[in-house]
């Protein structure tokens, strides 16, 4: 009976073995579409039928889903949206989604399958900066452009590479607007800051927002920290009102412990005004309920009270198709995306190469988005947005100023 | 650094201490008696509080209905476990167990992840749960205090079935030497059938303070409190329960006078800072603060 056991568990293991190296994304097991990989490799991927295939990661499932879901919804519509206006120069666009998984070996592998298996000539998604070095290292090494919708820090195309650019503003730009809002428009003069220190993200736009806020003359009174999934934050909180009040307190959490923050700190009686990066541009209400609609600001991409005709044009499409108004900034962010992409391979003519796309996406000039005006160089693949400054209000995010 | 705010963070200490506990109680009755390392008992919370959630906020049942019939499913939930993952390990090592405890915590969130996503979902209690209180620059909540009473009544209640009960006096038995209360005629899985239901339903008692005290729940929240309470099991001493109470406490204040005193860059790092004083206690006392010295069960 025992050694059926063992012998059974040992099957089990191998077989375990076996699905980890499918999922590794080697294309080992996937052999029908593993064929045709030669060519997609080393920059010289080529779009010869009459349909443009481009790939998409995002992770809608994990921590990061409640950004990256609705960046992908937006990333489809706009697909949508081009093949029924007849394409691009004729040519249909098709786009394949893997799920990240909110794991960064996952995003690394689906960046392999998507370039090997799927042979796309481009690749866009990803609305975290972990993930995003994670896939665009993968795409850089096969030469395909990789446009990251949401992910903020700016150093990701020195890092990652030539191939690599970011729809979003910087962390540094969203940081300093925080700054800059506090000092000049809200006249604080001490601050408060909180950092989760599990995430690059959180951890820059802190850096960030201290060098600019000392710059302007400011004072950092207290700096404390946590690491997201931790639960209670009344040792913070109860060294903070110890140390006493300050003018404002920048929170720089991820989007699933906003709301829980908002909370925690509210109710133990800390009423300074929050502002946060577009980390915030999330479901602020779910724990906190009006307590986060007490002077609550958040630095983001963009405002759906903004009556440009390109932004009020995508509100109305996503939310004839998915039933909803998007959820966030990431998704007019992800529709952005696509639109870089479209844009370069328009601009590609007959001769669509992962290469010309690159060099089409560095030459984009005053492209008008959702999430403001985009502009690309050949030194520059962070575009120099504004910066859209909001206050939380009966459970929606008000358009106060840009910066 | 005042003595109000030495005192406001002990009572911050305090109040986790107390969700620590409620855990660690129901934790160490299966721990004392199989002496299973049951990574699971965080996540059968987890599946407790959902389960609350549902009938609660969707099927809008009242809050005592919900609790009952959570605890209800839970024991079932626990029980299922006990004979699919842990029962045909009966005989095997401690580690074996182990293993297979890790699998099931894993199976288990995985399911949660399916079942109702990774996002968090608000968890809130009817007002007069969470109606704060205030003396001085001390703050807290009925939950709190409901919290506190709770693991006094657990405790109570646990020593008397060990001690007054002919149940009781055989899981007892079990846990000194399983071997030996077999030949005297103990059902040894009767005996751990009871064990298992009742710390799957203070899970759900548990889990449900655990989750109205912070507002909310997510697939992975168990887990942590779990390995938490394990801790306190462990430097409170192997199968005393009031240890692991005890056990509880000392982690919850540690762990914020850590965070609340030292330098700030350290705050992130509470958690780390719990798992060292486990490892530091087991140092100089091989068998936790209060559990006895005769060392492994014959």
């Amino acid at each position: 009976m025992k050694k059926i056991a063992t012998l059974l568990l040992a099957l089990a293991m191998v077989f375990a073995l076996a699905a980890c190296g499918a999922g590794g994304g080697n294309g080992g097991t996937d052999d029908a579409s593993a064929a045709p990989t030669e060519e997609a490799n080393g920059g010289g991927a080529a779009v010869t039928g009459d349909v443009i295939k481009i790939g998409g990661i995002f992770n809608v499932t994990g921590d990061q889903s409640s950004i990256d879901a609705p960046a992908q919804k937006a990333f489809a519509l706009a697909v949508d949206e081009i093949n029924a206006n007849g394409g691009i120069n004729g040519r249909k666009v098709e786009a394949v989604f893997y799920d990240g998984q909110t794991d960064t070996a996952v995003c690394a592998s689906d960046a392999k399958k998507l370039i090997d298996n799927d042979g796309v000539i481009a690749i866009g998604g990803l609305s975290d900066s972990d993930y995003a070095y994670a896939a665009g290292a993968v795409a850089q090494e096969a030469g395909i452009p990789i446009v990251f919708s949401g992910a903020t820090t700016p150093d990701i195309p020195d890092v990652v590479g030539n191939c690599a650019f970011m729809t979003a503003f910087g962390d540094d730009v969203c940081a300093h607007a925080a700054a800059e809002y506090l000092y000049n428009e809200m006249g604080a003069r001490t601050v408060y800051v909180l950092t989760d220190t599990s995430m690059s993200y959180t951890s820059n736009l802190s850096a960030y927002f201290v060098e600019r806020f000392k710059e302007l003359g400011g004072e950092v009174t207290l700096e404390d920290h946590f690491s997201s999934g931790d639960y209670d934050f009344s040792a913070q909180i109860q060294r903070y009102l110890a140390t006493g009040e300050t003018d404002a307190m920048f929170m720089s959490t991820g989007p699933d412990d906003a709301s829980t923050v908002i909370e925690q700190y509210r109710s133990a009686g800390a009423t300074a005004p929050m502002i946060s990066g577009d980390g915030w541009d999330a479901d602020l209400w779910g724990v906190a309920g009006d307590l986060a609609n007490k002077d609550v600001y958040v630095c983001t991409h963009y405002s759906t009270g903004d009556t440009s005709e390109t932004v009020q044009h995508f509100i109305a499409a996503y939310t004839e198709k998915y039933g909803i108004a998007p959820e966030n900034a990431f998704a007019a962010l992800g529709y952005d995306c696509a639109q870089i992409l479209f844009k370069a391979i328009e601009a590609c003519g007959d001769d669509i190469t992962a290469e010309n796309i690159r060099t089409n996406i560095e030459a984009i000039n005053g492209l008008v988005c959702t999430t403001g005006t985009i502009s690309y160089t050949a030194d520059n693949h962070v575009p120099d947005k504004t910066v859209v400054v909001t206050q939380s209000v009966d459970g929606a995010l008000k358009f106060i100023t840009n910066i | 650094m005042t003595l109000s705010y030495i005192l406001t963070i002990l009572v911050s200490g305090l109040k986790l201490g107390a969700i620590y506990a409620i855990v660690a109680i129901g934790y160490s009755i299966v721990y004392g008696i199989l002496r299973l390392i049951n990574f699971a008992h965080g996540d059968i919370m987890t599946v407790g509080i959902y389960i609350i959630l549902v009938l609660m906020n969707r099927a809008g049942l009242p809050i005592y209905v919900s609790i009952l019939a959570s605890v209800a499913i839970s024991v079932f939930v626990g029980l299922l476990i006990e004979r699919l993952a842990y029962r045909p390990l009966r005989d095997a090592t401690e580690e074996t167990t182990l293993i297979s405890s890790l699998a099931v915590s894993a199976l288990l969130q995985n399911i949660l992840l399916l079942c109702f996503g990774a996002q968090r979902q608000p968890f809130m209690l009817p007002g007069f749960l969470t109606q704060g209180h205030t003396i001085g620059s001390v703050n807290f909540t009925n939950i709190n205090i409901i919290t506190f009473i709770i693991t006094a009544i657990f405790l109570v209640a646990l020593f008397l079935l060990l001690s007054k009960t002919k149940i009781g006096i055989a899981m007892r038995a079990c846990s000194e030497n399983m071997k030996a209360a077999r030949l005297m005629g103990i059902s040894v899985n009767k005996v751990v059938m009871v064990a298992f239901a009742i710390g799957s339903g203070m899970a759900v008692i548990a889990g449900f303070l655990l989750a109205g005290e912070y507002k909310t729940v997510y697939p992975s929240l168990g887990f942590v409190p779990g390995l938490k309470a394990f801790c306190a099991a462990v430097i409170g001493g192997i199968g005393s329960l009031g240890g692991a109470v005890a056990g509880a406490f000392i982690i919850g204040v540690t762990e914020i006078l850590f965070a609340g005193l030292m330098p700030t860059s350290y705050t992130a790092y509470r958690d780390a800072f719990v798992f060292l004083l486990m490892v530091v206690v087991l140092l100089f006392r091989p068998n936790g603060l209060f559990g006895s010295t005769k060392g492994e069960r014959s």
